[in-house]
């Protein structure tokens, strides 16, 4: 019956949707669309015409005192004050420009500081090129290696002296370990073996097994003897952790704070998300219970009672106080973050996994972190940009990191009183910063969501 | 041997399962059994952290010892003796620590307090902003969310407070609004009210007051839904409500005295007074709270869905209705849980206004208090535990009312 029907009916007509109709004349382009969208009732004109004019004298205002009116080249603030009294005086900001950047830093040794910061960037280099293999292990040797460098660089003195010998064996190999990346990049470049295969026909001679990692270990072990011993003729002088200051300090904190944050964090979150409920409530109860305090509670914590809750004899500086306490701080509440990724991980994956006959750490390594962390990117780098603003907190307990630094002008002696400039210096600078940051953060979510 | 069990698949038990339970072997499979494996996991884990713990307290008794201090409560009752420039709850410095522990919590819950609720207001309003048809009023709200978050909260506020509110005008010089409010660079000078009757009868009488009015429109709606009009019943109640309140208001204005903030010598005496450094924690704050609270009300009305405002359109209700009849109901779902966030996030950033001395629990307990005693333990527990009572409390209302909001599923 069905089947006559459909043979006996004409072919239906594909339904073919009128075109839409062109916006109207009066909504089409750039006078159009503003005519549309800023003029289009009595009332929204209104709030258009009002919002223009205020944004209009502020912008005036700001231009005026920033720019038009602002003293580039000045003395003192005296002098600032003679030549325009309702401008800003940059001349302040730029002759502290250096103890903004650097802190109290020797001037002479600022290069270290420079060529420090320099080899971490360098050091991070090849990340930025896909086809370089093993970039995660790239990336785990900058976290594990390159503090020994900058802390080298940074603090200064011999091995053996001032510096304590690991230190040193430490910070050669980091070394080695950055040109053994540069000699490979470069050899692959020119389609030869990397750098580390060089012992590999000798060691092939000896033993069966291991043949690669052994030539990689010797290779690396050769370069940093080498740099031992052209380190070991130089001497940097050394600079007291206490004179660490300014915008570097405030990179050394958030750094180590951003850098430690994810392991302690992954630790924390899988703590909580046990099946043992002794580690369960331990995690949980670390977690809740720095999440509901204040940073600077956290820190006034560090700083009165470490030196009581440790050894007598222990060693301490601020710095290292403060670094504990960031790290614990931000390790918590990462660890809400990569818990709200454990969560969303479906039940298949680690079913799947089980299947596969892999054990707990594999599971955990090899299949759900790696999903886990790529999809809270967007909160991990939300976290990271709080961090950095956290960062100025230590200003409070009297670390000289930028903030400090930046209210310090107002006590010189030629610059009595100048509080603004130096601020909205900061402001900016830090708005820049992690602007960027979210920017970078929104892009490369966009990127992940393509690649999925 | 004990089988290992199966329902915990991501607990590798495949290496567990078929080991021979030979002699040689047994504390192995032991090992890679998944029950024992935990208690042993656990009891390492424990041991370790109760080390921890004895290490850490016994080098705390070594070193009190060593620098002859004592550890304990007492200090609470030893009279302090600094003075705190604001405070809500009387104090004078002949009063004991326990009382500057009180003052500092109850500066820290008004300002809060002030950030939060004001913080809300202008947030939610800043967030629907941001999505307003009109470009320059959405790019302007957008710009103030992502200039006033992008920049530390410690730089805004002491921003407000070095350059806003430190170059008012001296008090000789006060911007002031009649006589009844004056602002200069220490503070705001406000006209208060002195009653002869109790503040407790008169904080009765009005709330009681609210109650009668909320309870005449509630015992009349039915009659108004099913008509259309009010019974008569519902006007001879509204004209007895309004002649309580109108003697309320006369008894009220009998027994108060207006106590003006009157210019003597340097400084003014008399009103309620606010510190500068209680404005600029408080502008700072809200506008720094505002931001983050835009951003959470913009997410939430963006995940309901686009059908929602076009349906509300086309029922033909106007921007406001569909706003507040449609949209917001269902945004609050998702809005709840970060704003509970924002405002415990606003809680603990109160601290911060030890930057610029406002007197908080940070700055009069944890400064001002630990460095006169020396009780660093105490007053880091006592300090810490009141933040976390108050996250505590916080989230736990929030997640009664959040539960009560929520679509109510089988």
């Amino acid at each position: 019956m069905d089947d006559l029907n459909v043979k006996n009916q004409p072919v239906l007509k594909q339904f073919v949707p009128t075109p839409p109709r062109p916006p109207r004349k009066s909504e089409r382009g750039i006078f159009g669309t503003i005519r549309h969208r800023c003029f289009n009732s009595i009332g929204n004109s209104l709030l258009t015409l009002c919002v223009a004019t205020v944004l209009f004298y502020l912008a005036k205002h700001v231009l005026d005192w920033a720019v038009f009116n602002a003293v580039f080249i000045a003395d003192n603030r005296r002098q600032c004050m003679d030549i325009s009294p309702d401008g800003a005086c940059w001349a302040g900001v730029i002759s502290w420009f250096n103890g903004l950047i650097y802190g109290r830093f020797p001037v002479d040794e600022q290069w270290r500081v420079n060529i420090g910061v320099l080899l971490g960037l360098v050091w991070l280099l090849p990340l930025m090129s896909k086809r370089i293999p093993l970039r995660n292990f790239i990336l785990l040797s900058w976290i594990g290696l390159y503090p020994f460098v900058g802390a080298y660089l940074f603090l200064g003195g011999r091995f053996g002296e001032e510096l304590g010998l690991v230190h040193g064996a430490m910070t050669c190999l980091a070394l080695a370990f950055l040109i053994i990346i540069y000699a490979n990049w470069i050899l692959s470049a020119l389609g030869k073996k990397g750098l580390n295969e060089l012992f590999v026909p000798l060691v092939s001679r000896l033993v069966e097994r291991r043949i690669h990692l052994l030539s990689f270990v010797a290779v690396w072990l050769l370069v940093a003897l080498v740099i031992a011993l052209g380190l070991s003729q130089v001497s940097l002088e050394p600079v007291p952790i206490e004179r660490w200051g300014g915008l570097f300090l405030t990179f050394i904190i958030a750094g180590f704070a951003i850098t430690m944050a994810i392991p302690v964090g992954v630790i924390l979150a899988l703590g909580r998300r046990s099946k043992l409920p002794v580690i369960h409530w331990l995690s949980m109860t670390v977690i809740e219970l720095v999440r509901s305090v204040p940073l600077i509670t956290v820190l006034f914590m560090a700083v009165t009672l470490l030196p009581i809750f440790l050894p007598a004899d222990m060693e301490f500086n601020k710095l290292t106080q403060v670094l504990v306490a960031v790290c614990l701080f931000a390790g918590a509440y990462m660890a809400e973050n990569i818990r709200g990724g454990l969560q969303a991980i479906p039940k298949g994956q680690y079913e799947a996994a089980a299947t596969l006959g892999l054990g707990y750490l594999h599971t955990m390594v090899l299949v759900i972190l790696p999903q886990a962390l790529r999809m809270m990117i967007p909160n991990i780098m939300t976290s990271f940009i709080s961090l950095l603003k956290d960062t100025t907190l230590v200003s409070i307990i009297g670390l000289f990191d930028i903030m400090l630094m930046a209210r310090n002008i107002a006590n010189d002696k030629d610059w009595v009183g100048m509080h603004t400039e130096p601020l909205v210096m900061i402001s900016v600078l830090f708005f820049i910063l992690c602007y960027s940051m979210s920017q970078y953060s929104l892009n490369l979510e966009k990127r992940l969501k393509v690649d999925r | 041997m004990i089988q290992s069990s199966t329902s915990k698949p991501q607990k590798s038990p495949t290496k567990g399962t078929g080991l021979p339970s030979s002699t040689t072997q047994k504390w192995m499979s032991l090992l890679n059994n998944d029950s024992s494996r935990a208690v042993i996991l656990q009891a390492i884990v424990l041991v370790l952290v109760l080390f921890g713990l004895w290490f850490l307290f016994a080098n705390a008794s070594e070193n009190l010892n060593r620098l002859g201090m004592t550890f304990g409560f007492d200090f609470l009752q030893v009279t302090a003796g600094f003075n705190i420039s604001w405070s809500l709850i009387p104090y004078d410095p002949g009063m004991s620590y326990w009382r500057v522990f009180l003052v500092g919590i109850v500066n820290t819950l008004i300002l809060s307090f002030c950030v939060i609720v004001v913080g809300t207001l202008i947030g939610t309003v800043v967030g629907i902003l941001r999505l307003s048809d009109n470009p320059l009023v959405s790019q302007l709200a957008r710009w103030y969310v992502e200039v006033v978050r992008n920049v530390p909260l410690l730089i805004q506020i002491i921003f407000w407070f070095t350059v806003v509110f430190s170059t008012l005008p001296a008090p000789r010089q006060s911007y002031h609004l009649g006589e009844w409010l004056f602002l200069n660079n220490r503070g705001l000078y406000v006209m208060t009210m002195e009653s002869t009757l109790s503040w407790g009868w008169i904080v009765a009488l009005g709330v009681a007051l609210i109650t009668a009015l909320y309870a005449l429109f509630r015992w009349s709606k039915p009659y108004y839904t099913l008509s259309g009009s009010r019974s008569t019943g519902f006007y001879i109640g509204l004209v007895a409500w309004a002649l309580v309140a109108c003697w309320a208001i006369w008894s009220f204005s009998n027994s108060t005295s207006l106590s003006v903030p009157t210019l003597q010598g340097f400084n003014f005496s008399g009103g309620a007074f606010l510190p500068a450094s209680f404005g600029a924690a408080f502008v700072a704050m809200t506008v720094y709270r505002s931001a983050a609270i835009a951003e959470t009300v913009r997410a939430g009305m963006q995940s309901i869905d686009r059908g929602q405002h076009e349906a509300a359109f086309t029922i033909g209700f106007s921007r406001v209705q569909s706003l507040r009849l449609i949209l917001i109901p269902q945004a609050i779902r998702s809005i709840i849980p970060p704003m509970t966030n924002s405002w415990l996030a606003a809680t603990k950033d109160s601290s911060l206004a030890v930057a610029i001395g406002f007197p908080e629990l940070v700055s009069v307990f944890m400064q001002t208090s630990m460095n006169q005693t020396g009780r660093a333990i105490e007053i880091i527990f006592m300090v810490m535990g009141f933040y976390i009572f108050i996250s505590l409390l916080i989230s736990y209302l929030l997640n009664k009312y959040n539960d009560s909001v929520q679509y109510k599923v089988r």
